[in-house]
């Protein structure tokens, strides 16, 4: 069989943990992707994907933690996971300058994620060879 | 093929999010100098519809927003032939500028990247 070439990929969750399975069918994606040898380059959380990032989630002990699984393996690959700007503050997703800025009373994001714009998406599509991307669905 | 992107908005522009945030991914591209254009299909196609009259919802009308598409670099608004006729969505009472298509898996092949915000 002839090597399948070595793809990096940028991956997109746009479906909410605990509603939906894209954060947890992107994540064996991932670490599929990782063992067969290729790079995922980021992993950007859009719309409902930006609950992913909460620092607050609380399954019960024998669930999943599917923000803590994302958020290990992203710190052991060294992958940057961001989390959409406009659909993080709609949806009560902050930092710590996002609190600040709009006088929030707390903040709530997962370390090691981030928050940005859609330019890293855009950025995304010109650079990686692949953009997959994990839907809720319904 | 030169890269671009087609978005695909498949939800109705009032009930649901995701089409707002679909365009949003567009007008992201085009403010990147990225070659994108829009299809509307399914129950999406009624976001081409003219004169939304949304106060009684207290949403903001989503004709306003689509209208810019062209402003901000937008190449095309394409809606899907069967599904205007499934809504009775006729030319005439469309905003301005839309293609009718009759393919819609030929237009997704005519571009390299095709995205749904979910």
């Amino acid at each position: 069989m002839a090597a399948i070439p070595v793809q990096n990929y940028t991956l997109v969750i746009t479906g909410a943990p605990y509603s939906s399975q894209a954060p947890q069918t992107a994540l064996l994606f991932a670490e599929a992707a990782i063992t067969a040898g290729h790079t995922v380059d980021r992993v950007f959380l859009y719309g409902d994907g930006v609950h992913l990032a909460s620092a607050l989630v609380t399954p019960p002990s024998d669930e999943s933690h599917w923000p803590a699984l994302w958020a290990k393996f992203l710190t052991d690959n060294a992958i940057p996971g961001i989390a959409c700007i406009a659909s993080a503050l709609r949806r009560g997703l902050v930092n710590e300058s996002e609190q600040k800025r709009y006088a929030l009373p707390a903040s709530n994001l997962l370390d090691p994620f981030t928050i940005a714009g859609l330019g890293e998406w855009v950025e995304g599509t010109m650079t990686s060879s692949r953009v997959i991307y994990f839907h809720g669905g319904g | 093929m030169s890269k671009s992107t087609l978005i695909v908005i498949d939800q109705p522009p009032y009930g649901a999010w995701a089409g707002r945030e679909a365009l949003d991914m567009a007008f992201s591209l085009a403010a990147f100098d990225q070659r994108v254009s829009l299809l509307f299909m399914g129950a999406g196609v009624n976001w081409l519809r003219k004169s939304q009259e949304t106060s009684e919802i207290e949403q903001k009308s989503v004709e306003k927003n689509l209208s810019a598409a062209p402003v901000f670099g937008v190449e095309k608004l394409y809606a899907d032939a069967a599904a205007c006729d499934q809504y009775s969505l006729f030319p005439e009472s469309m905003i301005a500028g839309v293609v009718i298509t009759e393919s819609s898996s030929e237009l997704i092949r005519q571009h390299s990247h095709t995205a749904f915000a979910g």
